[in-house]
């Protein structure tokens, strides 16, 4: 399969006051196009720094990280952060919603980057709202949305701009079961029914059961022998 | 603009901290508005008056007053057109609140010398007549509820004269609106001093003026009552100089205004900017860019500034406007307005304010890294 990501020997080094800390030690992976990846492993192994560097919020020590046939840690500020819009979507553990605006706002807000005009982010906004099943929600504020509800705003947030890849930070991790199991079907079903690559940063062995894929890293480094295909929920 | 409601919502995402901050800009730009439109006024006091006219006073001090026999002599100067005696009284009706702006002047005399008074022929020639009769501003009219034909008993403040007056005329004139006058006559022959405090004079040629002083000061040096004689505006200017430095001190009241409300601003401002650490951090992971987020919270703090302005200086317009000034200030700002060159220069000044005090956030914010927002609750 074509590797929509290709990571080569990439290092993260953070500055500490006067103290180098080193999270990532060379990394090299690739994420083919459609794929579900769940990243594990203990916290400090690096994972959120690696989903941090793929979705190009971060930029490497060293090494390459080339997304779609372009290399993204070549990339200034700048051009970093229009590239996001176009092909990033985000999903984070506590849904970061923006309190002041309603769904359909929070929804839009990714689209106000672009020129689409205002009927069609309008169209947008309302096709990514009832794909996550909150068509009925789209007025109401975040602290007028359960957990759940939340969380489902944020991914429609992350897929109304339809990117290349959604990168998704425990996006489990404040729910309860009831409401993980629907987020993570809702998660399988943008990556199978709509083709959507996604990378998943969890510690929840169940929800990494939903990835096709799961790479668990230690202490900056891939644990090859562990990565494996996931069961079939 | 797509951003609008963004900007809108944020604006007023904390409805007390918003309401307590424009009702302190609010405050704070009614003072700096007033502050300099009371400046203008003065300013419009001391360079006021007509251009033909000198004032002679005592040399001594504008308190020591001249004696009538000196009227002839100023006469008999080559180049003066007419003289008048004026005296300021001070005094007030009724009640000392009520103090306005009282002096004599003669009668038979309103309008050779002081023709921009425009006063109706017949309500002019009822006040000559009337050696009681009252000249009186078209705000104190209005104030009192006074009209034409009334009798009313002034109130002394220097002088051992309480006048009873019969209002015989009105002048609509502008800057003369909060003064009363009344007969030179009345006065002298109620103290029988034949001493007055100022001569006025008017001249024929206005390029004569600086020379026509001069030969009135030296026809008076040697006598008992030397003069000192000034063109209009330069004894309007003594009043403003009477009052110290006055514009020093307004001044820097306004510049203490200004540096206060920008340190309060930039504190709830960059309040503001640390509550929305991590929505900045989503922001600028969804796509903002540095430029654009920075663009927002300018724009954010700077309307919060406009309001603030607008809440200020549109209460003192309309106060100025409805209110009744005359009475709020006993009379020495009748006439108090904002004028557009004031309200555009609280403007800027609220501009100005929104973007030094919102600056610093701003720019923390716009330089935020997206990881170090993300991480304070991821």
């Amino acid at each position: 399969m074509e590797a929509l990501v290709q990571i080569d020997n990439v290092r993260k080094v953070y500055h500490r006051d006067a103290f180098e800390v080193p999270v990532l030690n060379g990394i090299t992976v690739g994420v083919p196009r459609g794929d579900f990846l769940a990243l594990m492993g203990p916290s400090g192994s690096g994972k959120t720094t690696l989903l941090n560097l793929i979705a190009g919020i971060d930029r490497p020590t060293a090494g390459s990280i080339t997304v779609d046939g372009r290399e993204i840690s070549r990339f200034n500020e700048s051009a970093l952060a229009s590239w996001r819009a176009r092909h990033v979507g985000f999903i984070f553990q506590l849904y970061n919603l923006i309190p002041v605006l309603n769904a359909f706002e929070n929804v839009e807000l990714p689209l106000l980057l672009t020129k689409l005009s205002k009927k069609q982010r309008r169209q947008h906004v309302e096709a990514a709202l009832n794909i996550v099943g909150l068509g009925d929600r789209m007025f109401h504020y975040p602290r007028q949305l359960s957990g759940g509800q939340e969380q489902r705003v944020a991914i429609a947030r992350a897929v109304v701009t339809d990117p290349t890849i959604i990168v998704a930070d425990e996006p489990t991790g404040d729910l309860d079961a009831k409401n993980a199991q629907e987020t993570l079907d809702l998660l399988r079903q943008l990556n199978e029914e709509f083709e959507k690559t996604i990378v998943m940063v969890t510690h929840d062995p169940k929800a990494a059961q939903h990835a096709k894929r799961i790479l668990h890293l230690e202490k900056g480094l891939l644990v090859e022998s562990v990565e494996e295909q996931a069961a079939e929920a | 603009m797509k951003y609008a409601k963004l900007i809108r919502r944020n604006l007023f995402r904390n409805k007390l901290r918003s309401f307590l901050m424009i009702v302190l800009m609010g405050a704070i730009f009614f003072l700096i508005a007033s502050l300099i439109q009371i400046l203008d006024a003065f300013d419009n006091f001391s360079t006021g008056g007509a251009g033909d006219r000198l004032v002679v006073q005592s040399a001594f001090s504008l308190a020591t007053m001249l004696p009538y026999a000196h009227e002839e002599k100023l006469r008999r100067v080559p180049g003066v057109v007419e003289v008048g005696k004026s005296q300021w009284l001070g005094g007030y009706y009724k009640e000392r609140r009520n103090t306005f702006a009282i002096l004599t002047l003669d009668a038979d005399k309103v309008n050779a010398l002081f023709p921009e008074l425009n006063i109706d022929a017949g309500q002019l020639a009822d006040f000559a007549r009337d050696r009681q009769g009252a000249l009186v501003g078209a705000d104190l009219m209005s104030r009192f509820h006074w009209k034409i034909g009334d009798r009313i008993t002034l109130h002394r403040e220097i002088f051992p004269f309480d006048p009873e007056l019969n209002i015989r005329a009105v002048t609509h004139n502008a800057t003369l609106g909060s003064a009363l006058y009344l007969h030179q006559d009345y006065f002298n022959e109620a103290l029988k001093w034949n001493r007055v405090g100022t001569f006025w004079v008017k001249v024929a040629h206005i390029n004569d003026m600086p020379a026509i002083s001069q030969q009135i000061d030296a026809a008076f040096k040697n006598s008992e009552d030397p003069t000192e004689t000034f063109t209009e505006k330069e004894f309007n200017r003594q009043f403003v100089n009477m009052m110290g430095n006055v514009k020093l001190l307004f001044g820097t009241i306004s510049l203490c205004s200004i540096f206060m409300i920008v340190l309060l601003a930039a504190i709830t401002m960059s309040m503001a900017a640390r509550e929305r650490v991590t929505e900045v951090a989503v922001l600028k992971a969804i796509g903002f860019g540095r430029g654009l987020i920075l663009g927002l919270m300018l724009t954010e703090f700077v309307i919060t500034t406009l309001i603030g302005w607008v809440v200020g200086v549109g209460g003192a317009a309309l106060l100025y406007r409805f209110g009744d000034m005359a009475k709020y200030t006993m009379g020495f700002l009748p006439n108090l307005r904002i004028a557009p060159a004031t309200a555009a220069i609280c403007a800027a000044a609220a501009i100005f304010v929104g973007l030094v005090a919102g600056g610093l956030p701003s720019m923390k914010s716009a330089n935020l890294r997206v990881v170090d927002g993300l991480r304070k609750v991821v």
